[in-house]
């Protein structure tokens, strides 16, 4: 593990850095509870497009505070949704506030919340969204979903993939051909129309563990064919081996061998193969809850977000940092396509 | 006798990381019109990046670090490239070893052959023909693809494109190595009737001595970027240490030497693997001469027999 | 050569039965009835609901319900659309046009600028321009296609330079026949380019390895070993053999398009079979549905084809075998 980390920095700085900012994402996300100011479903209806709120260390007559602090912003042309900022009272930016109660990684309930200011102003770092939710918290629990739902939705497609793939591969014969029958006209449809069909199977309203599920589901269904396929590929030279032989020769039964034997070998290409394949899933699951037929209100997803953009140009022009949802998805991809590059240079056996 | 290849002190360095490997060292030889010199010696010991300093074709982490090349009378090294893109293919050619892998595959033998000729559009297709009758192909061939020909085929039109324009120069880079023994005799047959009709200067590379000694003029051995000795088959033996193991000689004592020494420019470069190697051997040893253009690069059977 | 064709053709039909078996088994697998919602609806009687009960053979075994359902197709008859009253048909017809019009126009565009700069980077590798463009293609294989077209549609919406939404504008009824044209190409510069963008990063990058790999071939060294001038060497042999797969991938890309296209006309406002499968979808209009599942398909397996025949005709070593 040591070595492969050393390689990895000394093969790419950057892929490194990718590493860990993707890390620090999912650590954060997962933490989301902890470090929001606002509960996701918060809502403040007289603050909707709330642009994101201005953090001063300096106030009007020049003093310096260390604490920063932040002015309430009022509405000052409700047509043109503008805001400005009230500098009659200084709010400070205070830590371990109280606050509405809420239940933190769905056990325990608290009031306390990491930092936020006192009513009747409002500590929005990205803003706010229609109804006047705290943008930045709805990102951090939207990265929740979207960072978990990829995770587990490539880990059950590789699962699939590769048994159905090893099978395939190892015993070979009509097994086989059924299987790469299959996969192909799987493989036929494009994937964004097939996803949409797939769910278009179920009833539009779920609850939201059920849609959860089902949006892992379909994105696994979609991802395993191509991976099985490929899989069998390297089964069938693989089974070629010579340790193969040996290990057959020693008695070993079949499913020992296609998985401490054969599988092994495959990993090199899989992890890097996974890696690469995350980026397509969080879009899939971007994708599906921007049109509404993803994760629904009021659980935020990243796509979520920016599902309120589409259709409305005069709310983008307006409010323009919702698309920050959008930054944060690509800020996600690009790290995940850095580090799959990277890892497959790394991993290739080739440079070892 | 006309000089068609004349190198002078040829030294070629491949560039690394941190430092440069010297690849070719001291190469000083003359090859004359009608000549056939044949140099050997064992994978890795610089024939090729020879072959390709000539043509000026070294790959661009391989740099010249002096000397001089004379081809027909002409500096190559100091030529630009416009003007050693005219010399190539007509006043000096290549024959490749793979020849399957040195065919575009997607063009017909036809086109490659119409490249190799610089001329213009009258004369263009007799010429061809004739090549291909000279290495003894049919005419058909020009409208077939490189896979559709078998290795000896491939290795033929390679031969007929290098000698379509009549060079004075041919080098043949280990031509028969990847074909086997009765194609490998045609070819050589071929090469020697090619000989007698134009008097090209050849430049055969091989690693088999025994090849060499039957079809060269003069024989020159190559071990790790170094020329260690050149002789006249039939004429003179070779001598060197190196020389006689690789005509099968078997030495009574071999040592393996304990330490490894890396390649210095100061002592004799087969000191490592030499057999009869002494503690004199460990100094800059110099090429000596002979009048016959023979020569040897060694202490102990440098005094002229 | 003709042999060939006609292989690949035959491989076609239980590709194209699989698939349409496929798309039944996933239409069927959904909630209630077919007409669960026609039932709703008052204005449908409940004749018309047998009627198309037994055309359909609904009261039949699955198995015969699937070959009634296929010699529909075949037909050309995809059932009636829920939510437009119209013949699923109509509908696909006039969306597939848009559509392709758009994966036409993008992908022409995307390979007209990636195939030149990809070989301008691949013989200057490691220079600054190499690293310029690979720097855009990373960005172009990394930023999602919505959010490309959020960005798009947020600048443009600002400048107001090129319309959005719809292929045509509000127009004197009396407009040529160019002038249409010309209003439908300026609808469709802003989902054709955001399409184009998403597409140039992968088509880069692939075809700079490929022109790379083919440099550093003997056969190549040959050419230069001939005696041949640079632009022959390049644009020649390397050009052509670097060209050769991508033809393949070519045929590919219509997929890839497709689901590209799919998204950004969403976004973008563009009729398309994107847009189409999508509105099926939120209004549970299964036929509809299953039509543009089909047809989709239908379109990929054409790519593939297409990628396949360009190649043998290409590369000698496949059409020689």
């Amino acid at each position: 593990m040591k070595i492969f980390f050393q390689r990895l920095k000394n093969h790419s700085k950057l892929a490194y850095f990718s590493f860990w900012f993707l890390i620090f994402f999912y650590i954060v996300s997962f933490l989301a509870d902890l470090l929001a100011p606002y509960h996701f479903d918060h809502q403040f209806r007289n603050k909707p497009y709330h642009p994101p709120t201005k953090i001063h260390f300096v106030d009007e007559n020049g003093h310096f505070h260390i604490r920063p602090f932040v002015y309430n912003m009022v509405v000052d042309d409700p047509v043109f949704r503008t805001y400005r900022e009230d500098k009659s009272i200084r709010y400070p930016v205070k830590f371990f506030v109280d606050g509405p109660e809420r239940k933190i990684f769905f056990i325990f309930k608290t009031t306390r919340y990491f930092f936020g200011v006192d009513e009747p102003a409002g500590i929005f770092l990205f803003g706010t969204d229609t109804y006047g939710r705290d943008i930045f918290s709805r990102l951090l629990y939207g990265g929740r979903i979207s960072l978990s739902i990829s995770i587990v939705g490539v880990l059950i497609s590789f699962t699939l993939g590769m048994i159905t793939g090893g099978i395939a591969g190892y015993f070979g014969g009509l097994l086989d051909q059924i299987l790469m029958r299959f996969v192909e006209i799987l493989m036929v449809f494009p994937s964004f129309y097939l996803m949409l069909s797939l769910r278009a199977m179920f009833p539009l309203n779920l609850s939201s563990i059920q849609v959860y599920f089902l949006i892992v589901l379909i994105l696994s269904l979609i991802g395993w064919a191509g991976l099985a396929r490929i899989i069998r590929g390297m089964v069938l030279s693989l089974k070629e081996e010579d340790y193969v032989l040996a290990a057959k020769s020693l008695g070993l039964s079949h499913w020992r061998i296609l998985f401490f034997h054969i599988f092994p070998n495959t990993f090199s290409y899989t992890i890097t193969a996974l890696t690469i394949s995350v980026p397509g899933y969080i879009i899939g699951e971007a994708a599906l809850s921007l049109l509404g037929l993803g994760i629904q209100e009021p659980y935020p997803s990243w796509g979520n977000i920016l599902s309120s953009t589409i259709g409305n140009l005069k709310v983008v022009g307006d409010a323009p940092w919702l698309l920050l949802a959008g930054a944060f998805i690509f800020a996600v991809l690009i790290n995940f396509n850095l580090l799959g590059d990277a890892l497959r240079n790394v991993l290739d056996p080739k440079n070892w | 006798m006309e000089k068609i290849l004349e190198i002078r002190n040829l030294a070629v360095v491949r560039k690394q990381k941190v430092n440069s490997v010297p690849v070719l060292n001291d190469i000083n030889f003359v090859i004359e019109k009608d000549e056939l010199f044949c140099l050997v010696g064992e994978s890795g010991c610089g024939k090729t990046t020879l072959a390709l300093s000539i043509m000026k074709l070294l790959p661009k982490s391989f740099a010249v670090k002096s000397g001089e090349i004379y081809v027909n009378g002409k500096n190559v090294l100091a030529m630009d490239e416009k003007s050693i893109r005219n010399i190539r293919g007509k006043e000096m050619s290549i024959i490749f070893q793979d020849p399957g892998a040195y065919l575009d595959p997607l063009f017909t033998i036809g086109l490659h052959m119409k490249e190799a000729l610089h001329e213009g559009i009258k004369t263009q297709r007799e010429m061809m023909i004739y090549a291909l009758n000279e290495v003894g192909l049919e005419p058909y061939v020009l409208h077939n693809y490189p896979h559709q020909l078998s290795g000896g085929q491939q290795q033929r039109v390679m031969i007929a494109m290098a000698l379509i324009n009549k060079p004075p120069l041919i080098i043949a880079d280990e031509p028969t190595t990847a074909l086997d023994i009765l194609t490998t005799y045609q070819i050589i047959n071929l090469l020697n009737t090619i000989r007698e009709k134009y008097h090209p200067g050849m430049l055969f590379i091989t690693h088999d001595l025994k090849l060499a000694t039957r079809i060269g003029t003069r024989t020159g051995i190559m071990y790790n970027g170094y020329i260690v000795e050149i002789f006249i088959p039939g004429k003179t033996k070779p001598v060197h240490p190196y020389s006689s193991i690789l005509m099968g000689a078997v030495h009574k004592h071999f040592t393996i030497s304990k330490t490894m020494l890396s390649r210095q420019s100061d002592i004799c470069p087969f000191f490592e693997k030499c057999p009869e190697k002494e503690i004199e051997c460990q100094k800059q040893i110099p090429f000596v001469w002979n009048k016959d253009m023979t020569g040897i690069r060694c202490i102990k059977h440098g005094r002229n027999s | 050569m003709k042999k060939l064709i006609l292989k690949r053709l035959l491989q076609l039909i239980p590709m194209l039965i699989g698939m349409s078996f496929v798309s039944f088994i996933i239409i069927q697998s959904s909630p209630g009835d077919y007409f669960a919602q026609m039932k709703m609806n008052p204005e449908i009687s409940p004749e018309t609901i047998e009627m198309m009960r037994t055309s359909f053979g609904l009261d039949r075994p699955l198995f015969v319900q699937y070959f009634f359902w296929l010699k529909n197709i075949c037909k050309m008859d995809f059932g009636i659309s829920f939510a437009y009253h119209i013949p699923v048909t109509t509908l696909i017809k006039f969306r597939l046009k848009n559509t392709l019009c758009l994966a036409i126009f993008s992908l022409f565009l995307s390979w007209v600028i990636a195939i030149p700069l990809a070989v301008l980077a691949g013989y200057k590798e490691g220079t600054l321009i190499d690293k310029i463009f690979s720097l855009f293609a990373y960005l172009s294989i990394s930023l999602p296609s919505f959010f490309v077209a959020l960005l798009f549609v947020y600048f443009i919406s600002k400048t107001g330079v090129l319309p959005l939404g719809g292929t045509r504008s509000i127009f004197d009824i009396d407009a040529n026949a160019f002038l249409i044209f010309k209003d439908y190409m300026r609808h469709l510069l802003v989902p054709g380019l955001v399409l184009c963008f998403v597409n140039i990063g992968w088509l880069f990058r692939l075809m700079k390895n490929n022109f790379i790999e083919v440099y550093n071939t003997p056969y190549i060294l040959a050419a230069w070993a001939r005696g041949l001038p640079a632009s022959s060497v390049i644009f020649k042999h390397t050009l052509r053999n670097a060209l050769n797969p991508m033809f393949t991938i070519l045929g590919m890309e219509i997929g890839s398009i497709l689901n590209g296209a799919a998204l950004t006309e969403i976004i973008c406002g563009w009729p398309g079979m994107g847009s189409l499968i999508l509105e099926a979808v939120l209004s549970h209009d299964l036929y509809l549905v299953m039509g543009s599942l089909v047809i989709s398909g239908f379109l990929l397996i054409i790519g593939n084809l297409i990628g396949d025949i360009l190649i043998a005709l290409f590369d000698p070593r496949i059409r020689l075998t």
